[in-house]
């Protein structure tokens, strides 16, 4: 903090010689035009809907809040979104430990100078590359439960009673659905944190050593706090990630978030009331849907701000 | 420098690029006039009509239709451009609430569809030529508020489907009773074969098994009316004890069938490994396409309280016209060619579904059987015909519903109260 | 640095174990696409038996799969040049000067990954509509640039704020521009942030299905995930020919993967020399 005020002061005094000065203010200008124009104005347009009564997808009159109030007070709607909320708290938990978890597990073995680290940072970044569609799709089949592969090698390694229907039972279909999304997003963790983990001066980690800091006390004095930021990021993200938590689910588990809504989160919900559930062809609640994006919004931001403010605070204490 | 130089040049481009965005958001009016010219442009004096579907799978049938149709007026063009079932909805509101979308719009049968036209995004089709083919009750399915919305397509049938192989080797019949049909079960089900083809995961599964085994229940038709006319409700003995005949029945569905969805029971029955198949008509093209050794009939519903056995029957998508759309005269023109037994024949044909077009032959003999069976033993889809309003729909309600009971969640006697409170938020006979 | 034997192995074995773990559905779906339908549900864990590239062709056949390339590879280009640069500018200005509107500025970039940008679908599909992009592929570079740009703040931002300061006030006090500082002196040294930026971008881009089949009607300017989905209805029950649709959509994420990771992951342990 005090080293960015001085360069500040030493930039305002050059600057007030410096013709140019009103050149750095264009830099964040090309990034924030395209971005209100294609994402702030349509949301905010689309915001408005919250406010109208709908029928179908024909708008009908101003109501107020009514949406908002529909949505908290009525059944279904009610239960549904704190069923939906839940699921996105265990989504969020749950990539930290098991995703966020791993991948600084082999982000910390990789920056171990172990051989072939070229391969792995390429194995574990591959299932990124596709699309969640197809993700969704492979995984269906892996974890079909007749001829799915797992159940298949369970069976072949006589574990038959842990074969189960995986995506059908609602005690092991969130958990599978998470799992697999942590497959997913494993690579660009391991990435993130190794970034952070090389970014920390050698120099540093050496002195602490000499100081005969060693293995679990070394990770956790020197290592884990040089690392905030990327820390931040990784959590800030997954849990951005886990409140929109929409694409797998939808692959896997259908509008419904299927079965009996044991998936479901407020993503998915939203896209139910907005653009129909069951396959598509279902009533559409353009109003209700809109409302719960606002909620949703409200929710993302809010957490989101305090994360950042609170990691923020931690990494200037540093 | 150079570098530079791209940068701001990069800069400049975005600015005008915004500059322009909100002055041609300001002359509104002008750029969708714009659009027009442009598609007329493309053909010269020849008209190209798209048509939007959620039946990616009837693409080559369509091109055959469109050219048969050309052969007539060589001067429209005819693009059929579906999209995914799943997206369908989403593609298509999103383009119609911006003043856009397909000239020929395919409708969701029934309540789904005709919201398009309360939205007024349909041209009533009363006076098109030809429309008065079809039967009131056909016509029904595109029908809001007294004006005809959209030209019928074709009807659907819900029924079990047999493997006749597996039924033979049994010793088995067709069932003439619920107690036959339960005792081919438990026969089947003793002998190592799975009887009924039928999971739980996709809940549109349930409800379609439902159309299928309910009536047998609920007493058909009799109970269609009075429900409908407000006299009973889906509280009433005869509705739940449908929903318990479906729970008694997962007895004879295959292991884990908590996890198995569309491609799995139909792998099941055409890799004969179940019995019996409770669907829709339109899977004997696909059976056949994957199996084309499967020797497999079908059987009405016996029923379980002692009246005739059932078919379940819709009408499935029907066509309308896009309000907006800049050349009606030429989509009507099309729309007629639907209307007449030209079409119908080569739907017929290059589906093997019955055409809406009454008195059609498919030259099929499944599908004939199916077609007379249909008419003679007949009952609606009560959740598609009748409950598919409400948000979510009532049969959208039973789907989830019939999920938690076979998950253990919720008892038959909730399914059925839940639906009740979910159809009394519009279902006017029940607000009396 | 010398450690345990034990510890090493133990670190080889974690290693490999998620290696095999991240490996292994692919490699399934390669190998499935070679299978029959039959040989699927026989023995799904199995080398196939022969190597039939008859459903390869079937499928090229029916799609104009080289159409829908160039058009990916378009839009993900030009998109990721976008992101790359005014995310950079962007996030430069936010984490090296403290103007004080900066962190109000962060955080409304951060705004837009906190809203599904599916309910903007209409208003969205309106303004494409006025800028008559409806059927061209710059509506979706637009939109994939924009989309882009809140998660590549994050990243940047933070990283931009990792750099020695030491490094700017040289170049100040040598005189250097705003622009000399960004473009010469800390962009060179940011490639491993701009590496993971650009891969995570190029790949969003790449596989998004939802904005093309809004925006796009016509099969010729159709990408790849939207082309393929088309067969996926057509497909539904004929798996082999399903996996070979799969892997055909993938494959050339893969492979630009594979020629530009090498740059990518030398930037990242060039980066961290420092």
């Amino acid at each position: 903090m005090e080293l960015e005020s001085k360069v500040n002061i030493q930039t305002k005094s050059k600057q007030k010689k410096d013709w140019k000065k009103w050149v750095i203010h264009l830099f964040p200008i090309p990034a924030l035009a395209i971005y209100i124009l294609f994402i702030i104005y349509p949301l905010f347009a689309a915001f408005s809907y919250s406010l109208y009564d709908w029928q179908g997808i024909k708008r009908g009159a101003f109501i107020g809040i009514e949406n908002f109030i529909s949505l908290f007070t009525t059944e279904p709607f009610n239960s549904m979104f704190w069923n939906a909320f839940q699921n996105n708290i265990w989504y969020f938990l749950l990539e930290m430990v098991v995703q966020n978890g791993i991948a600084f597990m082999l982000a910390y073995v990789i920056y171990k100078k172990i051989r072939f680290a070229e391969f792995f940072k390429v194995a574990y970044f591959l299932p990124r590359l596709l699309s969640v569609i197809i993700v969704g799709f492979l995984w269906k089949l892996i974890l079909n439960p007749n001829f799915g592969a797992l159940n298949v090698f369970l069976n072949k390694i006589g574990l038959e009673s842990w074969a189960k229907p995986w995506l059908g039972d609602p005690d092991t279909a969130l958990i599978s659905i998470i799992l697999v999304n942590s497959w997913f997003g494993l690579g660009f963790a391991v990435l993130i944190f190794l970034a952070g983990l090389q970014g920390i001066p050698g120099d540093l980690i050496e002195a602490a050593r000499l100081d005969g800091a060693t293995g679990p006390k070394l990770i956790r004095k020197i290592i884990l706090p040089l690392m905030v930021p990327s820390i931040t990021i990784m959590t800030v993200l997954t849990f951005i990630h886990a409140f929109e938590a929409f694409e797998l689910v939808y692959a896997m588990e259908g509008s419904m978030g299927e079965p009996y809504y044991s998936t479901d989160t407020l993503a998915v919900y939203f896209y139910r009331l907005a653009f129909g559930g069951s396959g598509g062809a279902d009533s559409v609640a353009i109003g209700l849907g809109s409302a719960l994006a606002v909620v949703l919004f409200f929710i993302i931001a809010s957490i989101s701000a305090l994360f950042l403010l609170v990691l923020r605070k931690r990494e200037v204490e540093m | 420098m150079k570098r530079m130089l791209g940068l701001f040049l990069g800069v400049v481009m975005v600015l005008s690029l915004v500059l322009a965005g909100c002055s041609s958001s300001e002359t509104n009016s002008n750029a969708s006039g714009n659009e027009g010219d442009n598609g007329s442009d493309s053909g010269g004096d020849k008209v190209t009509l798209t048509m939007g579907s959620w039946r990616t799978e009837d693409k080559a049938a369509y091109e055959k239709i469109i050219k048969a149709f050309n052969e007539e007026y060589p001067d429209i063009n005819v693009e059929f451009k579906p999209s995914k079932n799943t997206e369908y909805n989403t593609i298509l509101n999103t383009a119609l609430q911006s003043g856009e979308g397909p000239d020929i719009i395919q409708l969701r049968p029934y309540a789904p569809g005709m919201e398009l036209a309360k939205a007024g995004y349909l041209e009533p089709l009363d006076d098109l030529n030809g429309i008065d083919v079809f039967a009131d009750d056909v016509i029904a399915a595109a029908k809001s508020e007294d004006k005809i919305y959209g030209v019928p397509l074709s009807l659907n049938s819900a029924q079990m489907f047999y493997n006749k192989k597996i039924f033979e080797e049994h010793g088995l019949k067709e069932p003439k009773t619920w107690d036959e049909f339960i005792e081919i079960n438990e026969k089947l089900k003793k002998e190592g074969v799975t009887p009924i083809a039928l999971g739980t995961k996709e809940g549109w599964l349930l409800s379609l098994g439902h159309s299928i085994v309910g009536p047998a229940h609920y007493g058909a038709n009799e109970f269609v009316d009075q429900i409908t006319a407000g006299e009973k409700n889906f509280t009433s003995d005869e509705f739940v004890s449908s929903i318990k005949a479906m729970d008694e029945l997962k007895k004879y569905f295959p292991d884990n069938y908590e996890g198995l969805g569309m491609e799995d029971i139909r792998t099941l029955f055409f890799t004969e490994q179940a019995a019996m198949f409770p669907l829709g008509s339109w899977e004997i093209e696909v059976l056949r396409e994957m199996n084309p050794d499967l020797d497999f009939g079908f059987f009405p519903m016996p029923s379980a309280v002692g009246k005739e056995p059932t078919m379940t029957t819709w009408v499935d998508g029907s066509y309308g016209l896009n309000v907006n759309s800049e050349h009606k005269e030429e989509a009507k023109k099309f729309l007629e060619f639907m209307t007449t037994e030209k079409f119908a024949k080569l739907f017929a044909s290059e589906l093997s579904r019955i055409p809406a077009v009454p008195g059609v032959e498919t030259g099929d003999e499944l599908v004939t059987a199916m077609a007379e069976a249909s008419n003679q033993y007949s009952t609606p889809y009560l959740m598609l015909v009748h409950f598919n309003e409400g948000n979510p729909t009532t049969k959208a309600t039973l789907e989830t519903e019939l999920q938690g009971m076979y998950l253990g969640k919720v008892k038959p006697e909730e399914v059925a109260k839940k639906l009740q409170e979910n159809a009394e938020t519009y279902y006017e006979p029940f607000q009396k | 640095m010398k450690q345990n034997p034990a510890a090493r192995s133990f670190y080889y074995v974690i290693a490999f174990a998620f290696a095999s773990i991240s490996l292994y559905p692919i490699v399934l779906m390669i190998f499935s696409s070679f299978k029959t339908n039959a040989e699927i549900f026989k023995n799904p864990l199995s080398f196939p038996t022969s190597f039939s590239l008859e459903t390869y062709q079937k499928l090229l056949d029916q799609i104009p799969f080289f159409t829908f390339f160039w058009n990916s590879v378009f839009v993900s280009v030009i998109s990721v040049i976008f992101i790359l640069l005014f995310g950079s500018l962007a996030s430069f200005y936010i984490a090296r000067y403290t103007f004080w509107w900066n962190n109000l500025l962060f955080f409304f970039f951060l705004l837009g990954m906190m809203i599904p940008i599916k309910l903007g679908i209409v208003p969205l599909f309106m303004l494409m509509k006025d800028l008559g992009l409806i059927n061209s592929l710059w509506s979706l570079v637009f939109i994939y640039t924009a989309t882009g740009i809140p998660l590549s703040v994050l990243i940047l931002t933070g990283f931009f704020r990792t750099m020695p300061k030491e490094l700017e006030e040289a170049a100040r006090i040598d005189g250097a521009t705003d622009i000399r500082i960004f473009w010469h002196v800390l962009l060179p040294i940011m490639r491993p942030a701009l590496g993971t930026v650009m891969i995570i971008n190029f790949i969003q881009s790449w596989n998004d299905f939802f904005f093309p089949l809004i925006f796009i009607t016509e099969e010729v300017k159709k990408t790849i995930p939207v082309g393929m989905l088309s067969l996926f209805g057509e497909y539904s029950a004929d798996w082999g020919a399903l996996f070979a649709g799969l892997t055909l959509s993938s494959l050339p994420m893969i492979v630009l993967f594979f020629i530009a990771s090498k740059q990518f992951m030398e930037g990242l342990t060039a980066g961290a020399v420092k």
